[in-house]
Order: structure tokens, then sequence, then C-alpha cells
């Protein structure tokens, strides 16, 4: 057992990281740090650099500048010690669809030397125990993208990079992903996530990191974030006539709470709702655009 | 947690998992199938033995010529027993296919390769001709003999050469129409006669060879179509093998699922050396499938053909790696992939069309490789004289292979 970690006990350890493609600087400096057990959110919108800082984590993409340790180990070393120990599920779903995905776990297994994987196992957390003799090629999309979060643990990883893992699915199949992840986690690995669905982000990160045009603009948990950014609203519905009125008021703001008590006292009155600011909400506050597009 | 994994585990798991993709990509295994089973039958039915005949003439009649030289012969020390060994001397003995057609008279003879006067061979085995402008009837029950080439030898001809004498001709007369490689074959027919006819056993010296001889040696031109097709056939298998092959590795690219086994701890280096390994594996084992099913393989020649598939299989494997990584889609890897084979194939024709191959074809990366399977495989060609051709073919085998490699290597590492 080489427990190979620096002195802050961080997992993934990232400093003054860079990467371009010819003119185009896709990452520009960014740190950030992940302690085994947590989950990093890499919250941004396409193109703002999220694959790009995972290709250059887990090996792909050789860093321009900066550094980048995972468990200890510079990751701008071809270390086949430190790729035995992470976990990757790629933004493409690039399995063996010829293959069964008993087949594509046992593969995959092989390639760490595990024998004895345990795929059926593996398999079950994801849902997808019954299918394991049927070739990839008969799967859903969903499942597919649940054979990719399966072969990404396949071999207990310590730190686990996944790429959009729930991009495009159904609510169903993501909160079976979203769970196996916590689960994850749980166990002790260190997870970086990188998505652009601030629901995701908000329920499922330990901490956010909002991502734009290649820098890290902000970086805390949800909660700070939407302590130190956000501005709490109440939100009154009234009746008006026929139809129904809204007015959002400002908890913070001058005069709002007399308002708030006369509305209060109101026959018209229906409902009354204390409003939260969300992630993208402080997003496009941050960076002036909000996640989408 | 700290596992490691040795180099040869993760290939031999990379080499498992090529095996099953190929033996599930149903088009290219079902037309391996289709050829190592079609391809052996049609081999058979090719016919295994020169069947044209070639019909020589010649003037004076062979027991003409003998009973002229005996003379001279016994007068030189020739014993009887020589002598009546002479008179059994069988012309068309050793000539598979050869009709001998003998005339009393040059002007008659000439006659008939010209065309004036027709000849027919009866079912009894006799010769009638017919004169086309006396307008004489066709003979009933007879075979139209088309004589290709006619040989006139002078009177005297055996004394003649038995004394020595410097200025003997013999004249070959041939029809415009006949081909270079009958006239090749007939020169070294005559050449073979003179040794019949004033042969080692007697006592004399032969006119210098150049007098009778009018051309080479065999030729080699009488090659049976099955000969002719069994490289052929060996070396389309391997191409064969080259599509199927491209296209294992053009899908690991599009799909990118070799990004996924280069996050683990497999290193470019595994990925193609299992690809070389299977590649080269998967086609030389054809090669030699389909070498057992059509023969070909000799005592003398099987270590040199093992070599020289080998070299092939290789070869090939590169093209595959290089055409694999080249194309965007499907449809590029097509485009790609016809670019490259069919320049590849041009040196095939050289099989068909022996002698006219053209200077540029030699230069092109299989020739050698065909060439030695026609040599060895047709003209019983051995390892001392196949290092030229062979170090040929490492020379591009290196290139191939290496362009091969270099390509498949920049993709994956740009995906
Ligand atoms: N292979 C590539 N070549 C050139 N530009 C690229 C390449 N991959 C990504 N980019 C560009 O780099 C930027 C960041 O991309 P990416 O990291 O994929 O963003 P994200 O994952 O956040 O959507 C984008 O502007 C994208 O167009
Ligand atoms: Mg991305």
């Amino acid at each position: 057992m080489t427990e190979v970690t620096t002195g802050s006990g961080a997992a993934i350890q990232v400093e003054g990281l860079r990467y371009s493609y010819g003119d185009l600087e896709a990452v520009k400096g960014i740190d950030f740090e992940v302690q085994p057990g947590q989950i990093l959110g890499f919250l941004g919108p396409n193109g703002a650099g999220k694959s790009t800082t995972i290709k250059m984590l887990t090996g792909q993409l050789t860093p321009k500048a900066g550094v980048a340790r995972v468990l200890g180990i510079d990751v701008a070393t071809d270390n086949p010690e430190l790729q035995a120990r992470i976990g990757v599920c790629f933004e493409e779903k690039n399995l063996y669809i010829n293959m069964s995905a008993r087949e594509n776990l046992e593969f995959f297994a092989s390639l760490y030397g595990i024998k004895d994987a345990d795929a059926e196992g593996v398999l079950r957390r994801v849902g997808l125990a019954d299918r394991a003799k049927d070739r990839v090629k008969t799967f859903s999309k969903g499942m597919r993208q649940r054979m990719m979060i399966s072969r990404a643990f396949i071999n207990k990883p310590d730190v686990l990079f996944l790429d959009e893992p729930t991009d495009g699915l159904d609510p169903v199949t993501s909160a079976a992903i979203r769970r196996t992840i916590r689960e994850e986690a749980e166990r002790g690995a260190a997870v970086l996530l990188t998505t652009h669905d601030m629901f995701e982000a908000d329920e499922l990160s330990d901490r956010v990191a909002f991502i734009n045009e290649g820098e890290i603009v902000a970086l805390d948990s949800a909660e700070n974030l939407k302590l130190k950014y956000g501005t709490r609203s109440v939100k009154v519905r009234l009746r008006d006539g026929d139809g129904v009125r809204e007015e959002i008021l400002p908890l913070d703001g001058d005069g709002s709470s007399s308002r708030l008590a006369e509305l209060a006292a109101s026959p018209d009155l229906m409902t009354i709702h204390t409003e939260e600011a969300t992630l993208e909400q402080i997003f496009i506050q941050l960076t002036g655009r909000g996640l989408e597009g | 947690m700290s596992r490691t994994v040795s180099r040869p585990a993760i290939i031999g798991a990379l080499l498992k998992k090529e095996f099953k993709a190929y033996s599930r990509d149903t088009v290219y295994l079902l037309l391996t199938l289709l050829v190592l089973i079609a391809v052996p039958i049609v081999f058979r039915a090719l016919p295994d033995s020169v069947d044209e005949t070639i019909t020589l003439a010649v003037s004076p009649p062979v027991s003409v010529l003998v009973e002229e030289g005996k003379d001279a012969l016994r007068d030189l020390g020739a014993t009887e027993e020589q002598l009546a060994e002479l008179d059994e001397a069988d012309l068309t003995g050793e000539q598979e296919g050869l009709l001998l057609l003998e005339f009393e008279d040059e002007e008659e003879m000439t006659g008939v390769i010209e065309g004036t006067v027709e000849a027919w061979q009866t079912e009894g085995g006799e010769f009638v001709f017919r004169d086309k402008e006396a307008d004489e009837d066709k003979p009933d029950d007879a075979e139209r003999v088309n004589v290709d080439i006619g040989i006139a030898f002078p009177a005297g001809f055996i004394s003649d050469v038995a004394t020595g004498e410097d200025d003997i001709t013999v004249t070959v007369y041939s029809d415009a129409g006949v081909p270079e490689e009958i006239k090749g074959a007939m020169r070294s027919f005559v050449r073979e006669a003179a040794y019949q006819l004033a042969g080692k056993e007697l006592p004399v010296d032969l006119p210098a060879e150049e007098s009778i001889v009018l051309g080479q040696d065999r030729s080699g031109d009488q090659v049976t179509l099955q000969e002719k097709t069994r490289p052929l056939l060996l070396f389309m298998i391997l191409l064969m093998e080259t599509f199927s092959m491209a296209s294992l590795v053009s899908t690991e690219v599009l799909q990118r699922t070799v990004t996924a086994v280069l996050v683990t701890p497999a290193k470019v280096g595994d990925f193609l050396a299992a690809k070389t390994i299977f590649g080269t594996a998967l086609s030389l084992s054809q090669a030699l499938i389909m070498l057992a099913l059509i023969g070909g393989m000799t005592a003398e020649n099987w270590s040199l053909l093992l070599v020289v598939l080998l070299m092939g299989a290789i070869m090939f494997t590169g093209v595959a790696m290089f055409v694999g990584s080249a194309g965007k889609d499907f449809m590029g890897q097509l485009f790609y992939a016809l670019l490259f084979t069919i320049p590849l194939l041009i040196p095939t024709f050289s099989i068909m069309f022996p002698g006219s191959v053209a200077p540029w074809v030699r230069i092109i990366p299989t020739y050698p490789i065909i060439d030695v399977l026609v040599q060895s495989t047709v003209y019983g060609a051995t390892w001392s004289d196949s290092w030229g051709s062979l170090a040929y073919a490492a020379v591009w085998l290196v290139v191939l292979y290496g362009a091969g490699l270099i390509a498949l290597k920049r993709k994956v590492e740009s995906l």
C-alpha cells in the first residue's frame, strides 16, 4: 500500500493549470483542491473548459502550465500507478458496443489486473444486472450512461472524474446515477464532477466551482455561495379580480417589511413563499451569462 | 491501494478484446468464411495443366535426318548400340502438349504455316493436307490442326554436326500471329531436339550453341492457371484482412473506446502492440489456412513462404493502421482504404501477364512480396534466389508499418 498524498491530504490539488488549443485558451490558470470523500461540482456552460480540465487531470492532455497532482502524483508524468487508482466517466459514451455489459466491465477490470472483478455487483448498483449478458449495442442512452458510470467504478478508484454524467437523461435515471456517485464519495473517493445543471451541482456537491471561459469565478459550498451572492426574497400571490397577481419583495431591501405586513393583511392574499436565489441566478450575476448554450 | 499489472498481461487482455470484437463483426467474419470455403472450391476447378497443344512441323522427317546421319556418326566411332538408340529418339517425349508434324518438303511446310494449305488430323492420327486454292474437299472425321511453327533442318544436318561443320543453319518458320512466349518455347524445343539427335552420348561436338538455339532457355511460360492463381489468392487474403483490420482500428478510433483504454494502466504502446500482433496473426493465419486448402507448400519452400507471408501480413497491418486512423467517418475510411490498396494490387497483374511487368510496377511495395510468392510456388525459388526481393520487401515493410504506427499513435493521442 503506497499512500502518496500531499501535506494537505488533498486527493486532487491544482495550481495555476492552463491549457490552450492553438491560440484558443481553454483553461486560463485555475486553482482548486478536492479532499478524499468530497464531491466538487464544476458548474459552467458549454465551452467553459470543464472537459479540458478533466482531460488534463486524467492524462489525456498535457498541461501547458501549472501543476496538477492527483493522489500526490504529478499528472504530467505518465504514471500507471496513478492510472490504476482513478476512474473516469467520459462525456462521450465510448463503450465496446459489440461486447456485452459484463464483457465490457471484465475487459476493463483486466486492464487493472483485477481477475475476479465483481461485474454483476457493479451492474446491480446501476440497475443493469438483468442486462449483463446483452450487448451494449442494444442499450438505450440512459442504460449506456449507467454503463459508463459502472465502468468508472470497476477498479474501486480513489479519485473519480465524471464529465457530465447525467447530461440529457430522464430524471429517474439521473437520480439513480446521483445516488451511486454519492455512495462512491461515502466510500471515500474524491469526486470531480462537471455539469451545466445547477440542480445537480446544488444537490450533489459538497462544494461548487463556477467555471466560465476557462476561469473559476467562485468556489464554495452551494450554501455559502447563496448566502454570499444571492438575495433572498418573498413571493406573495394575491387574488386580482378573476386572476392572480404576484409580487416579489427582496428580504434585505429597505421598506420590504412594511410592504409585506400590508400585503399579509390583505383579504386577497393567497400564498406567501420565501424564495432562495438559484445557483444559476448567482452565476448570471457573476459572469453576465447563463448556464445554457 | 496500489496494483501493478505487467505489460504482457495488459497486451493479453487487449488481444482477447480484439478477438471478441473481430469474431462479432459478422460482415467480415462471413466474408472471410465465404472466401475460405468458396475460393478453394473454385481453385480446384481450375485447370492444373496447360492443355493447349502446340503443333510443331519439321522437315525433313526425323527418320530421314537420322538415316542420313548414321554413316557419318559410324565413321566417327559411334557403336551400333548408340545408333540404335538414335532411332528411338523421342522428340516429343519430354514436351507435354506437343504434336510433331513431319514434312518431306520444306515448301509444303511453309505453306501450312502461312495458312495456304490446311492440315487435318484424322481419328486414326493420320495427317491429311488440303490445298485451299485447289478447292479440295474437307476430309471426314478429321480435326483441323493449327501449325504455328516449323523447323527446317538442312540436308545432312547430323553429319554436318558430327563433322563439326561451322556453317549450319536451322531455319525456324513461324506464323506472324504466334505469341512471343510460344516462339520462345519453340526455340528451346529446337535446342532440345538437337541434343536428342546429336546428343551427349555420341562422340561428336555440337556446333556452337548459338547457331542452333535462337532464344533463351526454358522461359517458363508454360504455367498452369492453378499455379498462376495460387500466389494471387494468398495475396488477396492478406488484402482482405487489411480491410477487416482497418475496420477494427477505425471503430476503436471513431467510437473513442481507445481513450477509455488509455486512462487505465494500459499505454499507447500496449494498444499499438496488441493491434499489430492481432492484425498480423489474423492475416497470416488466414493465408496459411488458404495455403493448406489450395496447396503449394513444399518441403523446400515452406520456410520461405512462411517468412514472406509474415512480412506481407505485417506490411498490410501497417496499411490497416494507417487507413484506420485516416478517415473521419466510415465513408472516409473506405475512401482511404481503396486509395491505398488499389495501387498495392497492381503488381498482381504481373502474375497474370508474366513478362510484361513495367519497370515502375517493381517499385510498388507489394511487388517483392508477390514476386517471392510466385517464384517460390511456381518456379521453385529458394532462399538463395529470394534474398534480393526479401531485402527490398523488408525496406518497404519498415516504411509502411512505421507510417501506420506513427499515424495511429498520433491519431490516438490527439483524441
Ligand atoms: N480538440 C479541440 N480543439 C480545439 N478546440 C477545442 C478542442 N476541445 C475543446 N476546444 C475548445 O476549448 C474550449 C473548452 O472546451 P471544453 O473543455 O470541451 O468545454 P466544456 O467541457 O466546459 O464544454 C471550447 O471553446 C472548445 O471549443
Ligand atoms: Mg465538456
